[in-house]
């Protein structure tokens, strides 16, 4: 196995002026728990996006596993085992909580539309089967009370936990978080830090963009720094937290940093 | 060359038509983002009560136009203040649109009630003595034709760029949200941009009624080709719509001259999906289109309440028991016959709810492929001794081929252009079906034999239920199979979020083109049933219309539920046939109950007793926490 699950290689993007991302290179080791942090504009969202092709990089190119995504459409970014969450919580709207954990598991679904159709045997057992996972890592953040719900009814810290859930159903290899802990309270978050660590010992790399700087010191294993667009330091997050420029680039939230 | 000119001038004045129509479309779409097909019957309203003013009054025609124009913007008044507006703020876009399928079928119908189905002629405003001008001859009334329609134009163009009126109403196009912030009470904008566009369509039908025939469902075709001439020009664009409608009108009466009618149909459909093609947003786009995507916005996708488990099998089961038995206790051949037709429209309704109840597609053109199949197998059957159940599979291949033209050329639109695209598709197929001999034009394909496998022939209304029952049971259980797994939970992330679809690998555009065919084929194998139990197939029994009725089936009988739309088409099938007096009112009541459904009822008949029977039965009714119980279950 490759010892860098993602390598990103001086990625770039110009919204009309705005040099929203600047030549940004980092890469993250296979099995590691990557954080992007930065002050609000600092460009890791943009980065996300330009890693899943969402939006089409000026310059640069980001490689999962050595195989450069330049050209891979956001569909079968997700095939070769990249999967993202969102900014904002985007569960499907007129499904229940298990179903839009059930989708999540779209792509490794060996049964197809006639399989399913003509009630297999196999098609069943495997739809048992994920209906089985979905429920255990439901239970694993508390939502499993809440299996049948409209998940488009579930608080807003909920619905951002089964966007995770949904996301790891699908089996990724390299898993992208955008804010995962926005909008969650307090056990919330705690609930989100438990299910990272078991996503670390389950084989997945995750890189995490996060706002929260106690759930990143406490789960993180490197951490890198952005401000304007481009990286201003990386390192261990213990390093980060006393690296002076990453200080001055956090002004006034110094607070939040120590 | 005198010839030549006397056409163009012929097209220049529909296009005017065109081009007022479409002028109402722009305004309304511009300020509330929703396409108002009932556009067109504003039109039709507005003349024909204009005739009922001057022949039946006795008005003066000069006062009848004024009362047939204002009674058209209070009939748009009451329309937007009680139905439009309301709506607008709680509809997805593809929601509004089939609520504006029910309006203009609701005023169709209405008209239908009120004038009867005979066509009317206004009288010509000055007389129907033609001027000669330079050799041509041209009838007055294409004075006043250009005339209102320069005026229309100028006195809007300086409302919106020379009033504060104006000021406002541009304000709620461009940023409705930020017009709020700046104390503008958008709902009152919007409905008055909507009294002004009935007010215009009602005035653009006025002046077009002495040179048209005009019956109840004339506004479905001002509806039509209004909304090509703005889909030419550009949604929302009033440069576009003005030339969009132009362009038409004289393209339309060149091919009509020199070609055939069949053909000047076709031309303007194709003209519009080579347009859409070549710029799906139009000529004219205006500069900051309106999304007409997926919504970020969770409340306007409620929940759909299914029935699961041992539940649903029991009643399943009673509900095939009941359908089998029910026979013996009817003895009325109608009410048989009207049973057969249920089941054969829910055939194509199975269809229609795969595309657009689970894969959130809108579809105006299911009906086309019930003609495609319909055709396809009487024609085989008939001509070239196929066997019923061979015709109708080539009819069905021959859909899903159709089916996937259709969808390539619609792979890029979303939202109101893909309606508008499968809308162009229905009709095309339409003039195809009244225009071409090998159909047998408008009387339709008669000696067509009773459907049959092998031995087996079912001949006789009794028969054909059986079958049906047994044939709808196995789809059902198939596509039940489907929707209950991941084909199923595919095809709905898909209607609300395409994005997030494709961020989990979900292929968007190939489950798209699945369900379209899936709708596709079984509308075809519904089309040919029907053509098969009544041994003759005429163009009207699978027209646009229909295909609006299939819609107003779906919605009232609960999309998304795959059972759901039996019960709106048993409900707007055998309420005519077992209540005789109410067949005249066939076609109000199915608009009105679709536009009461979308308003008062959003999960349909089947939703609603689903979601009663949940609350009656207790245990495995969803839950629907509240923050406190959410942070509670997590313990």
């Amino acid at each position: 196995m490759t010892a860098v699950a993602l390598e990103v290689v001086h990625l770039g993007k110009t919204f009309g002026g705005l040099r929203a991302v600047d030549d940004v290179s980092f890469a993250v080791p296979n099995g590691s728990l990557t954080a992007l942090i930065g002050p609000n504009g600092a460009g890791k969202t943009t980065v996300f996006n330009l890693i899943t092709n969402f939006f089409r990089p000026d310059t640069g190119e980001a490689r999962l596993y050595g195989r450069s995504l330049a050209r891979v459409v956001p569909e079968r970014i997700a095939t070769l085992g990249l999967v993202r969450t969102f900014q904002s919580a985007r569960i499907f709207p007129g499904m229940t909580t298990i179903e839009n954990a059930l989708v999540g598991a779209h792509m490794n679904l060996s049964a197809g539309p006639l399989a399913q159709m003509l009630w297999l045997a196999s098609a069943r057992r495997e739809e048992r089967a994920l209906v089985a996972r979905a429920e255990a890592l439901l239970e694993l953040v508390g939502l499993a009370a809440h299996r049948d719900a409209a998940a488009s009814e579930l608080p807003m810290g909920a619905q951002k936990l089964l966007e995770v859930v949904r996301a790891l159903m699908a089996r990724p290899r390299l898993l992208l978080l955008d804010e995962p802990a926005a909008g969650l309270n307090d056990s919330e978050t705690a609930e989100l830090a438990a299910l990272l660590r078991a996503v670390r010992s389950n084989d997945i790399t995750v890189t995490i963009v996060e706002h929260n700087m106690s759930l990143v010191m406490g789960v993180a294993d490197q951490v890198v720094v952005l401000d304007a667009g481009k990286v201003l330091a990386s390192g261990t997050a213990a390093q980060m937290q006393s690296d002076p420029g990453v200080i001055e680039a956090y002004i006034g939230k110094e607070a939040e940093l120590s | 060359m005198l010839e030549a000119i006397q056409i163009v001038i012929g097209g220049l004045l529909q296009g005017s038509v065109f081009a007022i129509i479409a002028l109402g479309f722009s305004l309304v779409f511009r300020v509330s983002g929703a396409v108002n097909l009932a556009q067109g019957a504003f039109c039709t309203l507005g003349a024909l009560m204009t005739y009922t003013l001057a022949e039946s009054f006795g008005w003066p025609l000069a006062l009848a136009v004024l009362g047939g124009a204002a009674v058209t913007a209070f009939a748009g008044l009451g329309i937007g203040a009680t139905v439009f507006v309301p709506a607008l703020s709680r509809l997805p876009v593809a929601s509004t649109l089939i609520l504006t399928t029910g309006l203009l079928t609701l005023l169709e119908g209405l008209a239908l009630v009120i004038w009867g189905s005979q066509p009317y002629a206004l009288p010509a405003f000055s007389g129907e003595e033609p001027v000669v001008l330079l050799g041509v001859r041209v009838a007055t009334q294409a004075f006043w034709i250009a005339g209102v329609a320069a005026a229309i134009i100028f006195c809007l163009w300086y409302l919106l760029m020379r009033t504060a009126a104006g000021k406002v109403l541009r304000a709620c196009a461009d940023d409705p949200l930020a017009a709020r912030l700046m104390g503008i009470d958008v709902p009152k904008v919007t409905l008055a941009s909507f009294v002004l566009a009935a007010f215009i369509g009602g005035l653009g039908g006025i002046v077009v009624g002495p040179i048209t025939s005009l019956q109840f469902d004339t506004g479905r075709f001002f509806t039509i080709f209004g909304f090509i001439a703005v889909a030419i020009g550009g949604l929302g664009s009033f440069l576009g719509a003005v030339v969009g409608g132009l362009l038409l009108g004289v393209v339309a009466q060149l091919a009509a001259g020199y070609v055939s009618s069949l053909f000047a149909n076709s031309l303007a459909l194709g003209l519009l999906l080579v347009v859409l093609l070549w710029r799906p947003n139009g000529l004219f786009a205006p500069g900051q289109a309106r999304r007409t995507d997926v919504r970020e916005d969770h409340r306007i996708h409620p929940p759909i309440t299914r029935l699961q488990g041992r539940r649903a099998a029991i009643l399943g089961a009673i509900a095939v028991l009941v359908l089998v038995v029910l026979p013996s206790f009817i003895d009325s051949v109608s009410v048989m016959s009207s049973l057969v037709i249920t089941c054969i429209l829910f055939i194509a309704l199975l269809g229609l709810d795969i595309a657009m109840g689970y894969a959130g597609q809108v579809s105006l053109g299911q009906a086309a492929f019930m003609a495609i199949g319909g055709y396809a197998a009487a024609i085989l059957a008939t001509g070239y001794g196929w066997s019923p159940l061979a015709g109708t599979l080539a009819g069905m291949l021959l859909s899903v081929v159709c089916a996937t033209v259709l969808s390539l050329f619609t792979m890029r639109l979303r939202g109101n252009y893909l309606a508008l695209a499968t809308l162009a598709f229905g009709l095309l197929v339409d003039s195809f079906a009244i225009g071409l001999d090998i159909t047998g034009g408008p009387s339709g394909l008669v000696g067509i034999p009773a459907f049959s496998l092998g031995s087996l022939v079912f001949d006789t209304t009794t028969k054909m239920y059986y079958f049906l029952i047994a044939l709808i049971v196995v789809l059902l259980l198939l596509l039940l199979g489907g929707m209950r797994s991941g084909f199923g939970r595919a095809l709905q992330a898909v209607r609300t979020d395409q994005t997030a679809a494709n961020a989990l690998g979900i292929n968007v555009a190939r489950y798209k083109l699945i369900a379209l065919c899936i709708s596709a084929a079984l509308a075809s194998l519904a089309g040919s049933l029907y053509a098969f139990y009544f041994h003759f197939l005429a163009p009207e029994m699978v027209n646009t219309p229909r295909s609006f009725e299939l819609i107003a089936m779906l919605i009232l009988g609960g999309e998304g539920t795959l059972v759901g739309p039996l019960l709106g088409a048993a409900l707007l099938t055998l309420l005519p046939t077992l209540i005789q007096p109410l067949a005249a009112y066939k076609t109000f009541a199915a608009g009105a109950l679709l536009v009461l459904a979308i308003r008062y009822l959003p999960g349909g008949i089947f939703g609603e007793t689903v979601h009663r029977l949940h609350r009656l039965l207790g245990p495995r009714a969803p839950v629907m926490p509240s923050a406190e119980k959410a942070a509670g279950g997590r313990q």
